[in-house]
């Protein structure tokens, strides 16, 4: 434990962040102090006027130079002299500016900016002005892909990629490790590609076939198998942040009624080898594409769609697609912009916007497609028999509350509470209004279309109305006294004789008894064209039905909802449902402005929808065609985008050796660790976008190098040398994933479903699944804790690798739960247990169907000791023994 | 076991995403997450009292005007329209609405709190009640996120999901953060306790505590059907057979962890079956608490922290039972009747097992409600105008324990109790505090990811002074 100890400084000098600039001057205090109490301030208060786009009377406080030389008319700085520092002076609000000039700044933050004067101002030269240190523009990662050849290495090597490995090994004096066995090799390869372990027929089959392809065809077969794809799916539904629930939404219902035709497609995808740069167009622009008539490339967007719904926040929404496009396929932390432009690589906040653009142009339709073919079987029809009586139902329910809700609204009383209002609402600012409407329990759509109205009419000099608002003069106090005459000397050409007689019958004591005396004119006189328009077409009260909507108070609201739940709910549990995708469609151009600190109340310049610039060719052009996403899609899917071929090889990497070349595949930016073998990377990525972005191609050309072939173990040597096993001398043993562990031992109990495809099953719930469970239900607002417990991947943003923690509840997990122990049992009365003659064929045939091999002689010996007692449960329990052990857990 | 560095520890379990996530805990600081065990006890940024958390969580939002903050004016306006103008807040309110309950001056310090929490009370010399706390919107979905986790609507890792990953845990065979509720989730459910990018060990683990049968309360934690000896049996071949396996397989810590981690849960299955068996409590202590689950969970919170339980939070009930829009009197008589007893026994017996200064409590909601009452609102309420509308705008949260100084007001509202006026503390301000009464710096205090340092404050919050000892 001591030496772990003294070890720590180094641990953390390590991975102390790459602080901003090398040339600021500032002590990390002043940086410190400039970004958490200045900076904010300066960018939420000054530069909408001090700022980049805008310098009131020449002044620019975003830029040390700017501050320096302050504004047109002299500095507004002295350097560690606040009392004669102007920038206080205004911002105490005692100069002759008082800044800012609507609502001054909280004291506190006053007293920062006067302390930092007093420090002297200090300002990093390197977030703004000229840049001194490293162009981050020029990071190896936004660099072109090269074509490196392969280097000359002394060891011969046939392989490339053992050839870029070896050389750096040879530089330290080290060299591959000496092939893994047989065994070991094929069950690598089984995990690897299909999540499933070899059975121990299979194994002997390898060991035995001593043609030099004997691991090619390995490879092949299981390329060829369906279960490639729910593995290399599941991992891109890591990427994906994939689950079958929205998380919270209120009273709606939870689920994504088809989330599984997007999981199914990207299994689909996988085991057809669809062209990669196929794949992520799909992903987010299927709708433009010409499909013919195979629709199911739709649901591919549920890439896009099927994220969580921050409380149906369409800001959070769009960020957290911004995210999983970028960092998902480009490896790039563009959401860090949403703010303000990122602190280390080159996404300016602008660039954030132009992507916020393309998905604020994008809607998901309310009716999602149907993809594939309908069937037609009894149970189709009766499900779409129910589905329309159940959607008839709501649309009378619907009709019902829009039509008692416009009746109301059309009785006098209701007219004359919306003219008082509006006489009422004149000269307040729109704040003031809206609170003064939901004071008064109206509604803010409908007063809404009553003031244009109403002031348009007065304008004119409408009959109707004029009468209202000249007795609206009266003072509320008089009005029980001067009505009465007030009414009667109402002029006769600008006074609507069914008004005039409505008034004088009603003697309004009250101006709100007037408003309703001139609302029963209307109501009563709808023949007269003078007093039935606010009922006809373009009156205020004209309000179709398409907007009902807009018309329902909290209770109707409520209540249609409950009914639209069922109805969700029923078309998401009921598996006659015909599969739909969660498309995105273009809808109205939404032209972005940037939001300032990320603020949609605070809008900054407009810019256009296009390709972040990082990784955008030269002469990067606004998108053109509707939303622009089709556009996106083919920029980050081309060959010529630095990023996403490289990303995806890294992905893949990760797949086969446990850690990437870049260790952190969703961040390729500036802070990241550089590639280990940075020309391996590129020559990847040019293979892979050569060879017509065929994954199961990449796949092939890894495995077959001796780098990939190579045992796992580490002796001391190698180990002491690189222990972070950065340069490759050894392949990396792992552990297995949840859904691996899970699929295995229900292979070991001779029980697991290999149906491709489908609805999500729940995994936890007896009698349990025997699926894959890569078709286990995720529901994002209740993530099963087992989940949890072995870092499954998490459905609530985009997840770049999975954790790997070891805690006692993933043993609890497989010592105690029912599920484990069910397969224990089911194990053991396996048929190979059953015929076999004594105790000691039982333990092999165990260890064949659990472990794929036979025991040793010790262990042997340790399973005839363990049952000897030949007590009940015994077998089960040794069943359940290997399921638990390192070996079991682990691939070498 | 090999003897590693510890360098070449996390570096070797580096495979997944360890190293490379959980290193950099905190940069400038000699400390890092073991990423073989995650919730191994560590140190925080500088020596702190309080070691451990209870939050008490009045999920729904308890009125600050009818608990800790006497607004006697209320009541030279009851049933008037105030002189200012109503705060906007969710719904219409109207008239000032006075608290129908009595406010008395508690202790030496004098502070003065309703009669609702008068068991409470009688600990208000060691109890800091900040009256000037504020949030951002009247809603409670973005207000309990806020709260729980520093943010209203994206994903970020909750309270205790932090502290665990800043200070592990002290009891390897108790989860680290656990999580109450009795009879249901909270509104947004396991969001609440959600650890957002962290790992999902640092997750809070959430507890019925309505059950007392330890099995329904923590997942997995007995075997209905292998005994405790047969089980202790199968563990021992486990044992030998992974030895065997390892001694082929050198200088991987990974397989080493896995073994160690099923003597780990062996363990924790009596751990915390006599954790939370408060059948074993004495008669006087659980008479102390009072009767019910509220009551129960607090006896609960004690026996966890007793035990090395980081985090622990209490919620009062399924959804957001404090929301008293209809019927405040009685809902609030009844609500405070099923803690106040259970808080008071809490706080005794802390300081009897000398606990009390090491543990920091934490007791509120996720806003307050309206000093006027509320208008009746189709959907909304019942329509009976004697309840109060939620209020992001001024609220009270106590705090007592670790490093807090006890028989303080902080901050205060204006004159009705509507908005915080004087020192305002908004919840951001909060978390900062009790991160730095746990020894951490929330500045500094960050977890990377998708290219960012995040914080629990993200950019905002400052320590409140007034409130540390």
């Amino acid at each position: 434990m001591t030496r772990w100890f003294a070890a720590l400084p180094v641990l953390a000098l390590a991975a102390a962040p790459a602080v901003a600039d090398p040339s600021a001057k500032l002590t990390p205090e002043q940086t410190h102090f400039f970004e958490t109490k200045i900076r904010p301030v300066l960018a939420e208060r000054c530069y909408s006027c001090h700022g980049e786009k805008k310098q009131s009377a020449g002044l620019r406080l975003d830029t040390a130079v700017g501050v320096q030389k302050g504004a047109d008319d002299g500095a507004v700085v002295v350097p560690g002299d606040p009392a004669k520092s102007r920038l206080v002076k205004s911002v105490k609000r005692e100069g002759d500016f008082a800044m800012p000039p609507k609502q001054g700044l909280p004291a506190e933050q006053v007293a920062d900016l006067t302390e930092w004067v007093r420090m002297g101002a200090p300002f990093p030269a390197d977030m703004t002005g000229p840049k001194t240190g490293a162009d981050p523009t020029k990071h190896w990662a936004f660099q072109p892909v090269r074509v490196p050849d392969p280097p000359a290495t002394k060891q011969p090597a046939a392989h490339p990629i053992d050839r870029f490995v070896l050389a750096k090994l040879e530089a330290k004096g080290m060299t591959l490790s000496a092939p893994a066995d047989k065994r070991t090799l094929i069950r690598r390869a089984y995990y690897d590609l299909i999540g499933l372990p070899p059975t121990a027929e299979e194994v002997e089959v390898f060991e035995k076939d001593g043609a030099p392809d004997a691991f090619e065809k390995v490879i092949d077969r299981l390329l060829a198998s369906p279960h490639y794809g729910e593995r290399w799916g599941r991992y891109w539904l890591d990427v994906a942040r994939y689950a079958d629930t929205k998380g919270y939404v209120f009273q709606e219902d939870r689920n994504f009624a088809f989330a599984y035709t997007y999981r199914d497609y990207v299994i689909r995808s996988f085991n057809e080898d669809k062209p990669f740069d196929r794949f992520l167009v799909e992903q987010l622009a299927a709708d433009r594409l010409p499909l013919g008539d195979d629709k199911s490339p739709l649901a591919a967007m549920g890439y896009l769609t099927l994220g969580r719904r921050f409380l149906n926040n369409s800001h959070d929404i769009i960020d957290d697609r911004i995210d999983v496009v970028t960092r998902g396929m480009m490896g790039l932390t563009v959401a860090c912009a949403r703010c303000h432009d990122h602190k280390y690589d080159p996404i300016p906040a602008k660039d954030y916007y132009s992507l916020y653009g393309v998905f604020a142009s994008s809607v998901e339709p309310k009716e999602l497609p149907l993809i594939g073919e309908a069937k037609h079987t009894p149970e189709t029809e009766a499900y779409e028999k129910e589905l329309a009586k159940k959607k008839a139902d709501y649309d009378a329910e619907r009709t019902r509350r829009y039509t008692a809700a416009l009746a109301k609204l059309r009785t006098p009383d209701s007219i004359g509470d919306y003219l008082r209002a509006v006489l009422d609402a004149r000269g307040k600012n729109p704040e003031q209004m809206q609170g003064f409407v939901r004071d008064r329990d109206l509604s803010q759509v409908v007063f809404g279309r009553w003031r244009p109205y109403l002031t348009d009419q007065l304008k004119a000099g409408n009959p109707v109305f004029t009468p209202l608002a000249a007795l609206h003069t009266i003072p509320e106090a008089e009005f029980a006294t001067k009505a009465t005459a007030a009414i009667d000397s109402l002029p006769k050409d600008k006074t609507h004789p069914a008004v005039k007689a409505a008034l004088a019958a009603a003697k309004p004591k009250t101006l709100r008894e007037a408003a309703n005396a001139v609302g029963k004119a209307i109501v009563d006189g709808k023949g007269d064209p003078a007093l039935g328009a606010v009922f006809a077409a373009g009156g205020p009260l004209d309000i179709p039905a398409v907007d009902g909507d807009k018309l329902f108070n909290r209770l109707d609201r409520d209540q249609l909802n409950a009914i639209k739940k069922k109805i969700d709910a029923f078309q998401a549990m009921n598996p006659n449902a015909p599969p739909r995708a969660h498309v995105l469609n273009d809808g109205g151009v939404q032209e972005p402005v940037v939001f300032l600190r990320g603020n949609p109340g605070n809008r900054g310049p407009a810019v256009p929808r296009q390709m972040v610039a990082v990784a955008a060719p030269a002469g990067r052009q606004p998108f053109k065609s509707g939303s622009g996403r089709l556009e996106l899609a083919q920029a980050i899917a081309s060959p010529a985008n630095p990023l996403t071929a490289r990303v995806y090889v890294n992905r893949v990497w990760v797949g086969h050796f446990g850690h990437g070349l870049v260790r952190t595949p969703s961040d390729f930016g500036v802070r990241s660790d550089p590639p280990t073998h940075p020309e391996l990377l590129d020559w990847l990525a040019h293979q892979f976008v050569t060879n017509g972005w065929s994954v199961k191609r990449l796949h092939k050309l890894v495995m077959t190098s001796a780098t990939y072939r190579q045992g796992s173990a580490a002796p001391d040597a190698v180990f002491r040398a690189d222990p972070e096993n950065k340069l490759l001398g050894h392949q990396n043993r792992r552990r297995l994933d949840f859904e691996a562990m899970r699929d295995t031992v229900l292979v070991a109990a001779g029980k697991l479903d290999r149906t491709v495809g489908g609805r999500a099953v729940d995994l936890f719930k007896a009698p349990f699944t025997v699926r894959r469970s890569v078709y286990g239900m995720i529901d994002r607002s209740n993530l099963p804790g087992t989940f949890r417990v072995f870092d499954v991947a998490s459905p609530d943003q985009h997840s770049p690798q999975r954790f790997l923690t070891t805690v006692p509840q993933q043993a609890l997990f497989l010592m105690n739960s029912p599920f484990v122990q069910e397969q224990a049992k089911a194990l053991a009365a396996r048929p190979e247990m059953a015929s076999a003659g004594n105790p000691d064929l039982r333990v092999i045939a165990l260890y064949r169907l659990a472990l794929g091999r036979t025991p040793t002689a010790t262990e042997l010996a340790l399973g005839r000791e363990f049952v000897a007692d030949s007590s009940a449960g015994r077998w089960e329990q040794y069943a359940q023994v290997l399921l638990l052990s390192n070996e079991f857990a682990f691939a070498d | 076991m090999t003897p590693f560095s510890r360098r070449d520890f996390l570096a070797r379990t580096g495979m997944g995403f360890g190293l490379t996530a959980l290193a950099p805990l905190l940069a400038d600081d000699a400390r890092a997450v073991d990423a073989v065990n995650p919730l191994a006890p560590r140190q925080p940024h500088f020596p702190a009292k309080a070691k451990r958390v209870i939050h008490i969580f009045a999920n729904g939002g308890p009125s600050q005007v009818d608990t800790f903050d006497p607004k006697p004016a209320l009541q030279k306006y009851a049933g008037q329209p105030l002189p200012t103008t109503n705060l906007r807040t969710e719904r219409r309110t109207g008239a000032a609405f006075p608290s129908p309950f009595t406010f008395r001056p508690r202790g030496q310090s004098g502070i003065q709190v309703s009669d609702l929490f008068a068991e409470t009370a009688r600990h208000i010399d060691d109890i800091c009640v900040i009256r000037s706390m504020h949030a951002d919107v009247p809603n409670h979905e973005p207000s309990f996120l806020l709260m729980n986790t520093g943010e209203a609507r994206l994903i970020r890792p909750s309270v205790g999901s932090w502290v665990t990953y800043g200070l592990g845990t002290e009891n390897q065979n108790l989860p680290g953060y656990i999580t109450m509720c009795p009879g249901g989730m909270p509104l947004l459910e396991s969001q609440n306790w959600q650890c957002g990018f962290l790992p999902g060990v640092f997750q809070g683990t959430y507890i019925d505590s309505r059950h007392t049968e330890v099995d329904r309360l923590i997942e997995h934690i007995r075997n209905r059907s292998t005994s405790a000896s047969d089980q202790r049996r199968q563990l021992d071949l486990l044992g030998r057979l992974n030895s065997m396996h390892q001694e082929a397989r050198p200088n991987d810590p990974n397989l080493e962890a896995r073994i160690r981690s099923f003597e780990l849960a062996y363990r924790m299955q009596t751990e915390a079956a006599d954790a939370f068996d408060t059948t074993r409590e004495p008669r006087q202590v659980l008479d102390a608490y009072g009767p019910g689950e509220q009551a129960r969970s607090l006896l609960l919170a004690r026996r966890l922290v007793e035990r090395g339980v980081r985090f622990v939070q209490v919620s009062h009930g399924p959804v957001q039972p404090w929301d008293s829009h209809d019927d405040l009197e009685i809902n609030h008589r009844r609500l405070a009747g099923q803690v106040d007893r259970g808080i008071a026994a809490l706080i005794s017996d802390l300081k009897r097992l000398g606990l009390f200064e090491s543990t920091l409590i934490i007791w509120g909601g996720e806003f307050g409600r309206t000093p006027v009452v509320e208008l009746p609102t189709p959907g909304s309420n019942a329509g009976k105008v004697n309840g109060r509308d939620h209020n992001h705008w001024g609220f009270t949260v106590w705090m007592a324990g670790g490093g807090v100084k006890g028989g303080t007001v902080v901050g205060a509202t204006d004159e009705f109790g509507f908005r915080a006026v004087e020192n305002p503390v908004h919840v951001h301000d909060l978390h900062a505090t009790v991160l730095h009464l746990l020894g951490f710096d929330h500045e500094r205090f960050t977890f990377r990811y998708a290219g960012r340092d995040f914080r629990l404050t993200d950019v905002h919050g400052r320590v409140v002074r007034e409130a540390l000892a």
